[in-house]
């Protein structure tokens, strides 16, 4: 199974750039074991560019901060299906661009090869309008969580 | 006095909202845009080296880092005193035709072109990119994804990554073109131009054969007079990469021409108490409100402004295409130019008349011989301290600005970004556009909301760079207060 973890954020924009530190954490993690079935990557995009990303592979973990109504630093795991039940308006990630889920339809409408599995880790956050490269200290808590439960959901299934 | 807000913005960052105040006989009195800050730019460059700005303003933000990366490598070309090779200019000019072509093929399939193609009173769910697909065919879906992930393909292989660029350098590029990649990208060039001319083809379709649409495009609460800014080559043609800034004013004849390292002799920032926006308009034409008319300094940087500052198309079929835009909208010719059009939804068309331009302009490049020249970069022999680079970002003109000391570490930054530009005539087309749906004593419905919104949509507007936190509940929401501000009326409905 291939699986692509990507880091959603800004990294220079304080706690946006959460899902980012946490895909280099789980990049470093996995240096020294061989998983040529892993590719972990960052970016800044969402909708078309952030779905044709995904294009080939099997499973896909998504990891982004999380601005409404959440604690900052806590954490939710959700599917796919929970982003379509959250909000039928879901603009993951960007302006400029169609959100996530219309892009996914649309792709699997024109045959586009697809993951089958989508998960999001959405890390509560509090500041994202200073630029800084460094989160606050309570989202910075929730990384290793984060990288842990990635890593233990990368090692549950292979 | 009421107030009405649009919040967030359909299918734009979902941070921004539309603010409109209704006088006591419930008509439009003001509008506006209110758009999140973002704080600590200049004081998280300034102690760097300078030779990171290039990767540190692609990741401002997540639409168009492209157009950082290569206002940033230009403002260090100026700040170290070094002139890029030849061969490097073009390379830049190839992977930004590239930006371009994916950057405005979105914007119409996705943002821009639902409106028309589905109709503006289409229901919210359905306007977007899937609606288009089961309207006019699968087809049309494979074909947009086939052209971004081309040319995503064409920005990897020159910039070094996909989404964020690295290989700007000042003097230069950090790799040369090889003749196998040179092929394969002209290749990629000739399917661009295809699929500009499809996409213009779709628009004649769709948009030029239903009256209504032609109507709407013309129609007052759509239009508004005012100057027009855009980067010109030598002929005054339409470049994107480099050139020198023209303003045009509301009748076409030139009001400035300048070097854009001279924008600060010419353009100045007005502040209002109700936002920490900034206005930026003509300083010597001077500030009038927001209002359109000659003596009114508002100016707008856009695709269908670039058209207007321009004398024409620097290729062939985009030069075609830019003609029948003109001629179909009532433009004049006078000294053998065109007078600009101001009917805001052209902009629409604009944009994909500059997709066809980008897309032959790019094919003319990877033509050129020198383009596999594999010397990429000019050595810097001079002690940095100032510079300024500039490019037309799709949104508008970008201008990046940089002091540093003899060691090149920042002292100063400044960024004039594409949007930036369009603040002041964005709010006078989202006052213009409401004044004209929204009227005394009807109610306001989602399709008259979608109507405003249409007005502000066709300038592609990039809230601030901003942020790409995901979003929870995110409603379109219109509040109403009454004068002492409590909520008398609220108004909201899930969009796309």
């Amino acid at each position: 199974m291939r699986t692509l973890v990507i880091g959603l954020g800004n990294p220079i924009l304080t706690d946006d750039g959460v899902g980012v530190k946490v895909a280099y954490a789980v990049q470093d993690a996995l240096a020294s074991s061989k998983r040529n079935d892993v590719t972990v990557t960052e970016a800044s995009v969402g909708g078309l560019r952030l779905m044709e990303m995904m294009m080939g592979y099997d499973r896909v973990i998504l990891i982004d901060a999380l601005l409404h109504d959440a604690m900052p630093g806590t954490v939710q795991r959700m599917t796919l299906e929970d982003l379509r039940t959250i909000s039928p308006t879901q603009h993951s990630t960007c302006a400029h661009d169609t959100n996530l889920v219309t892009a996914l339809n649309m792709g699997q409408q024109i045959g586009l090869p697809l993951p089958k599995e989508i998960t999001i880790y959405a890390v509560g956050v509090e500041n994202v309008t200073y630029f800084g490269d460094e989160p606050t200290p309570a989202v910075a808590k929730a990384i290793p969580e984060v990288t842990a439960a990635v890593l233990a959901e990368l090692n549950h299934k292979k | 006095m009421k107030r009405v807000t649009i919040d967030p913005i359909t299918r734009l960052e979902g941070h921004g909202k539309i603010e409109i105040f209704l006088n006591e006989e419930g008509e439009v009195a003001n509008a506006y845009l209110q758009i999140p800050e973002l704080r600590g730019f200049e004081q998280f460059c300034v102690g760097r080296p300078a030779e990171e700005m290039p990767r540190i303003t692609n990741r401002i933000c997540g639409v168009c880092p492209e157009a950082h990366h290569m206002a940033g490598t230009k403002a260090l070309d100026a700040l170290f005193h070094v002139e890029p090779t030849s061969v490097a200019k073009k390379i830049r000019e190839v992977l930004y035709s590239a930006f371009y072509v994916t950057d405005h093929t979105v914007h119409f399939y996705a943002l821009g072109g639902p409106d028309f193609v589905l109709g503006p009173d289409a229901p919210p769910a359905e306007r977007n990119i899937l609606g288009v697909v089961h309207k006019v065919g699968l087809e049309i879906g494979s074909q947009v994804i086939e052209c971004r992930m081309r040319n995503h393909h064409v920005i990897q292989m020159l910039g070094g990554r996909g989404i964020h660029p690295v290989a700007g350098l000042p003097g230069g590029w950090s790799k040369a073109v090889s003749e196998e990649e040179r092929q394969e990208i002209e290749e990629i060039a000739r399917k661009n131009v295809e699929f500009g001319l499809f996409s213009l083809q779709l628009f004649n379709d769709v948009v030029l054969s239903n009256q209504d649409y032609v109507d709407l495009i013309v129609s007052d609460g759509y239009t508004h007079r005012i100057y027009s800014m855009g980067t010109v080559d030598e002929n005054n043609h339409v470049n994107f990469y480099d050139g020198m800034i023209r303003v045009v004013d509301p009748e076409g004849a030139e009001f400035a021409k300048y070097h854009p390292s001279e924008y600060p002799n010419h353009i100045a920032e007005r502040v209002e108490p109700y936002s920490y926006l900034k206005f930026p308009y003509l300083k010597n034409v001077g500030w009038k409100g927001f209002e359109d008319g000659m003596e009114s300094g508002i100016y707008s940087a856009t695709p269908l402004s670039r058209l207007n500052a321009a004398d024409g198309m620097a290729t062939p079929k985009a030069q075609e295409a830019y003609e029948k835009l003109y001629e179909t909208l009532g433009s004049e010719k006078v000294n053998g130019n065109y007078t600009p059009v101001h009917h805001q939804l052209a902009t629409h068309w604009a944009r994909l008349v500059e997709l066809l331009y980008s897309a032959e302009r790019m094919l003319e490049l990877i033509t050129d011989p020198e383009i596999t020249d594999p010397n990429v970069r000019a050595p810097i022999t001079e002690t940095p301290d100032e510079g300024v680079g500039s490019v037309e970002a799709p949104r508008g003109t970008l201008t990046h600005h940089y002091w540093t000391d003899e060691n090149g570490i920042l002292t100063k930054v400044n960024l004039v970004v594409g949007t930036t530009n369009n603040n002041a005539p964005i709010s006078l087309s989202i006052k213009k556009a409401a004044k004209a749906v929204i009227k005394k004593g009807e109610e306001i419905n989602n399709g008259m909301l979608n109507m405003i919104e249409m007005a502000f949509r066709s300038y592609d507007p990039c809230m601030s760079c901003a942020t790409h936190s995901l979003p929870g509940q995110m409603p379109l929401v219109v509040t109403i207060h009454d004068a002492e501000g409590n909520v008398v009326e609220r108004v909201s409905r899930h969009v796309d």
